[in-house]
């Protein structure tokens, strides 16, 4: 009786009520139906592709930014909020006098979930909210910054490496069902940043929301990366911890009872706009003296911060330098030794000595002098340049000897050990250098030189850089300045969006390209793993023509470094 | 404590059901879904916020016969415009304009009101701020752009033009604080200039903007693939690589995905076709690292000195400025926000292409030339809350209505008449489903008194005249619930609850009672408390409508007549819906 001629007739076949079924929460498996082509229910003519605009979307945990190739900026940057999480029509953020019930919706460790994208720890994400979450802030996107009708139209992703496949995967099902892109290539994001730094090889330390991430590139390749959990996430709670702390006493429990007690919507706008990080401490006197020469009244400043979210509207004062101990925890715990800590939670500064320490003799001279900051909390006030200091000061004291002792490491990591008094103050983009590191390198120009990486150490595998020989040889370019190697240098990105912009308008190719059709037949199981593929057909240009002739053939294609799971 | 509720009613669209994840996931064939009825939609999941739509946001494929929702139309723009001065853009003016209207059109990046052109000498003069646009001209330069509401003005930022048009323009050459900068488009034009030939304007790293870095390292890039020595160095060895372009970087840049290229000997050679950038022309940028002046003013600004998380989100992207690392926080980094440009849209169904919503393209009108609303398709329901004396089940009669948007009580039964308003010509029939208990974790009881019925047709006053007495006569008869069992939907007449009858029927609608015992809100200790909502109480119903209507096809071009009735089609369309009764009482 349901299946009448019409029904049957259309793409969409009606449902009787007993096949209309909720959509399958994570884990479950689908109803096993025979594929049905979904291209012919939603897909359009291929003449309708809009092929002259490639779009790129940059994925972090807490937004998204859109924006079109050879774009110096995306168009448009989408956060993820509770407001994108109600149905439509729901208008009721807008109402004046609705308040957020931030406190029911932090219940069971979940203060702030509203607010990101995903989370990498796979168990616990529904990985269809993902899609549907990533499928509407693309729709909004689209809609407000990019003003695109809905042809298809090819897209780059820039991803960090470290995304976990099963949210990759949850994003492309839903990117390639509802926008049907013929094609999405994958980038990773400290790629992108190195090409958006004009270098080819780079350290780059991305301050992120889930986690701080170094990743070594060297002539574009990953060749090394490393983690710590100390990230955006863990400075507003300690900044929630902290204002909570001066909360007036007795009116809502204690503050560590792991409750709490403020909205992470304030809490995050205050590290956003008021923490700060304070500059290295040198271990001598020295610099108390220098900073007395600061303003006393200035050093006594306090902030005023009215808070909404508690019991009862308040206002605090608290000093301005307290503000600073958001940022000293969440990223150095300076009052634990170095040697406590395990290697997911390493201090930032000792996360990328170790990257630096664990390259070879050749990679390492490279990398070192780039350095590219970026992610969300590189906004910190202050922060960049401790990092950059406490690393500096790490170099001068033990050099690039991979066996350090835990005596050692106490005896440097104890100020009141050390004999050697701190030098004396230095221009203050001097990374401060103590002189005992005289047998590691020399400071020059308010710059460290690393001594050994001229030579090549006995435990290094020597490498020849072809780039540089060429350059030696007078390859075109023997009027410039050979490139900077062996000293700690920072350098500045456009960022990952603009480098992907940059190298997908240039028509360079991504990591991996994957194909709609292939994509819909297959999912992430038809992916080969990255080594097993041959790189003739893997690897195609983005240009007009040039797409994933591979996989149109049936050729293997990957996900990349997402692949490898 | 809150406003009353108001019972509402949600669609789901049938779309939603199409994904992929569910398809696929696991990819083991042996996992198979427990399949049954009870399997029910759960409004509660949070899913289920991005597929439910009220009906007014619901649209209709006539073609397919089925509801189409935002997420399932294909879009196409008719106009796109600025919603400030109701400038109609050319599209082709998009790609390299951008998506921000570039005709002094501003809002205050404070309070989003809009910014008019002052001149700076002369007090603002209230009169020409509440003026429509700029035609009213301040006497001399130099101007500003000033909030007519907030009085925040762009010298509070150093930003002051020499010129009280072109506005735009101008603002791209200045930074914050008055320094003045070369454009994009001036720099392309210094690299061609003849008189700069040779000897590019050396770029200094302070004025080594984004957008200078970004043209910068773009052709500091194109240089190097266009370099002759860079090709040959490549050109022999990549031929068997099959890459399509000659130039192309991918040839150089070697982003692998792995695997052992590098330890290859001419690939490594080919790495040596480009090099990397070295100074502020070729793009390379050595971050200042050095942020202490920032840290001081924002000591001594504190709170007071930044921008809220609005403001900062309602910035457009800042291209003027190196890399602000956090700097971009101060109360005077704010630039004023030239209009997001937006467009009308017309909308087609993906599957057939037919049109299903065309606007007037004139800006200035917001009336549509199609526009097939789902609510014009499908029955809509509204729903009221009964209050009935007596005790459950049948025999229980109505006693008016209950306090509207009161909270239930928790365990009390409950009644509910939904009413069911047919908007087309044709006799429906309607069959409802609702599991038993509501999904979550606060089960309430769910009775559908009368779950299949039928609802007339949406005969208007012609129509009624035109049919021949004995029909008519039929047709009361059947309102008024005599003698009539067609669909199953006989009548209440004394308006008594009875399993299987209706409510109520009236021309082309009909009402029904739904039964409900709310849950006890109660928590055991350690329960996580009440998330927002979670006290609404909201059943999930399968909705299912059948009716006859003519062949579709052979009809194009004809007025539709009903009277010829031979060439008729059964159809029928189902979907999820959810209605949200009322807030359950808290102990
Ligand atoms: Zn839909
Ligand atoms: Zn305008
Ligand atoms: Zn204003
Ligand atoms: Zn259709």
């Amino acid at each position: 009786m349901s299946s009448t001629p019409a029904a049957s007739s259309t793409p969409l076949p009606h449902r009787s009520v007993a096949s209309i079924r909720a959509p399958s929460v994570a884990g479950q498996s689908g109803p096993t139906t025979p594929l049905r082509s979904i291209s012919s229910s939603f897909g359009s003519p291929s003449s309708l592709r809009a092929d002259d605009e490639i779009i790129i979307v940059e994925f972090g945990t807490r937004k998204l930014q859109v924006g079109f190739s050879g774009d110096p900026a995306p168009r448009g940057c989408i956060w993820f909020g509770p407001d994108q999480l109600r149905r439509a029509g729901d208008f009721r953020d807008w109402q004046p006098g609705y308040r957020h019930d931030w406190r029911s919706a932090a219940a069971g460790g979940s203060w702030g979930r509203d607010y990101e994208l995903w989370r990498y720890d796979v168990r616990s994400v529904d990985l269809g909210l993902v899609g549907d979450k990533v499928e509407r802030a693309l729709r909004d996107a689209f809609t407000k910054y990019m003003l695109i009708d809905s042809r298809p139209r090819r897209m780059v992703w820039v991803l960090p490496s470290s995304l976990p496949v099963p949210l990759l995967s949850a994003a492309l099902d839903s990117v390639f069902t509802r926008f049907q892109p013929p094609t999405i290539s994958l980038l990773s994001s400290p790629l992108a940043l190195a090409v958006g730094a004009g270098v080819r090889s780079a350290l780059v330390v991305d301050l992120g929301w889930n986690e701080t991430v170094v990743t070594s590139i060297y002539e574009y390749r990953e060749v090394a990366t490393r983690r710590s959990i100390r990230g955006g996430r863990m400075l507003v709670e300690q900044t929630h911890n902290l204002l909570a702390k001066h909360l007036p006493q007795g009116l809502e429990g204690d503050a560590e009872s792991q409750e709490h007690v403020l909205s992470f919507e304030e809490c995050s706008d205050i590290a956003q706009r008021l923490v700060w990080c304070r500059p290295r401490s040198t271990a001598g006197q020295e610099e108390r003296e220098g900073q007395e020469e600061e303003d006393a009244a200035a050093r006594s400043a306090t902030v005023r911060i009215p808070l909404t979210s508690w019991l009862s509207p308040t206002t605090l004062e608290l000093p301005f330098d307290d503000l600073s101990e958001p940022c000293e925890t969440a990223f150095f715990d300076a009052q634990y030794t170095l040697t406590s800590f395990d290697d997911d939670e390493l201090p930032l500064h000792l996360l990328v000595y170790r990257s630096l320490l664990q390259l070879s003799l050749d990679v390492r001279a490279t990398c070192m002098s780039r350095i590219i900051f970026t992610g969300g909390c590189s906004a910190v006030l202050g922060l960049r340049k401790r990092i950059f200091d406490e690393v500096s000061r790490l170099v001068q004291q033990r050099g690039w000897d991979p066996v350090r002792g835990k005596a050692v490491e106490q005896l440097l990591a104890n100020p009141k050990l050390q004999r050697a008094p701190a030098a004396a103050r230095r221009p203050s983009n001097t990374p401060a250098a103590a002189p005992r590191a005289q047998d590691v390198g020399e400071e020059r120009d308010g710059v460290w030189h690393d001594r050994s990486a001229t030579p090549a150490g006995p435990y290094m595998e020597p490498e020849t850089d072809p780039i540089e020989e060429q350059l030696k040889r007078g390859g075109g370019h023997s009027d410039q300045q050979p490139p900077v190697r062996g000293e700690l240098r920072a350098i500045e990105s456009v960022g990952a969006w603009s480098g992907a912009s940059l190298a997908t308008h240039l028509k360079t190719m991504a990591v991996a390209t994957i194909d709609r059709e292939v994509w819909l037949l297959h999912g992430a199981a038809g992916a080969s793993k990255p080594n097993e593929v041959d790189h003739k057909v893997q690897r195609q240009s983005l240009g007009p023509g040039g797409l994933m002739r591979g996989s149109a053939s049936g050729g293997a294609w990957t996900l990349g470094v997402w692949g490898a799971v | 404590m809150a406003t009353a509720f108001t019972p509402y009613s949600y669609i789901q669209c049938p779309c939603s059901d199409i994904t992929l994840t569910d398809r696929r996931s696991g990819g083991s064939p042996t996992t198979s879904e427990p399949d049954g009825d009870d399997h029910a939609f759960d409004p509660r999941a949070p899913r289920s916020s991005f597929s439910l739509y009220p009906l007014e946001y619901l649209m209709y494929c006539e073609d397919c016969h089925q509801i189409r929702c935002p997420r399932c139309v294909a879009e196409e723009i008719v106009t796109y415009y600025c919603p400030n001065c109701l400038f109609e853009v050319p599209s082709s003016n998009l790609k390299s304009e951008g998506n921000r209207c570039n005709r002094s059109c501003f809002q205050c990046p404070v309070c989003i009101g809009p910014l008019a052109i002052t001149s700076v000498e002369t007090k603002p003069d209230p009169n020409l701020l509440a003026a429509p646009d700029n035609s009213a001209t301040p006497l001399a330069g130099p101007y500003a752009l000033t909030c007519s509401y907030c009085l925040w003005t762009s010298t509070e930022v150093g930003i002051q033009f020499d010129k009280h048009n072109g506005i735009h323009a101008q603002l791209a050459k200045l930074r914050n604080g008055g320094t003045t900068r070369l454009t994009a488009k001036e720099r392309k034009e210094r690299r061609k200039d003849p008189s700069y030939k040779g000897q590019p304007p050396p770029t200094d790293s302070q004025d080594l903007d984004h957008e200078a870095q970004f043209a910068n390292l773009k052709a500091f890039y194109q240089g190097q693939l266009a370099d002759p020595n860079a090709a040959d160095a490549g050109l022999a060895l990549l031929g068997d690589l099959g890459f399509s372009s000659p130039t192309s970087l991918s040839r150089i840049m070697s982003i692998y995905t792995g695997g052992g290229l590098l330890h290859d000997k001419k690939a490594k050679a080919r790495l040596g076709a480009m090099r990397e950038a070295l100074d502020p022309d070729e793009g390379l940028l050595v971050a200042s690292l050095d942020e202490s002046a920032a840290i001081a003013k924002l000591r001594s600004e504190g709170l007071d000195g930044t921008a809220s998380a609005a403001q900062r989100l309602g910035q457009a992207p800042n291209l003027v400025e190196p890399p602000l690392h956090g700097r971009e926080r101060f109360l005077d980094s704010l630039r004023p926000v030239p209009h997001l440009l937006r467009t009308k849209r017309s909308k087609r169904c993906p599957v057939c292409r037919h049109i299903i919503s065309k606007p007037e393209s004139k800006v200035q009108t917001t009336r549509f030339r199609i526009r097939l609303v789902a609510g014009s398709y499908i029955p809509s329901i509204s729903v009221r809350q009964l209050a009935l004396s007596g005790g459950t089940g049948t025999g229980t009669s109505a006693s008016g209505a209950a306090v509207p948007g009161a909270p239930l009580e928790p365990l009390k039964p409950a009644y509910f008449l939904l009413t069911f308003k047919n908007p087309i010509f044709e006799t429906i029939k309607v069959t409802l489903g609702a599991p038993v208990t509501t999904p979550g974790r606060f089960a309430s009881r769910v009775t559908v008194i009368c779950p299949e019925f039928e609802v007339d047709a949406n005969t208007d006053v012609w129509d009624e005249a035109l049919k021949d007495n004995a029909e008519r006569d039929r047709e009361q008869r059947r309102r008024r619930g005599e003698s009539i069992s067609a669909g199953g939907g006989g009548i209440n007449s004394a308006n008594q609850l009875e399993v299987g009858k209706i409510w109520e029927r009236g021309r082309n609608w009909v009402s029904i009672v739904v039964e409900v015992v709310p849950a006890s809100l109660a928590l055991a200790p350690g329960d996580p408390p009440l998330r927002e909502d979670e006290d609404v109480l909201e059943i999930p119903m399968s909705v299912r409508v059948e009716w006859e209507a003519e062949m579709a096809g052979d009809e194009v071009g004809a007025a539709p007549s009903r009277s010829n009735s031979e060439a008729r089609e059964k159809r029928e369309l189902a979907y999820w819906c959810v209605l949200g009764l009322g807030r359950i009482r808290q102990r």
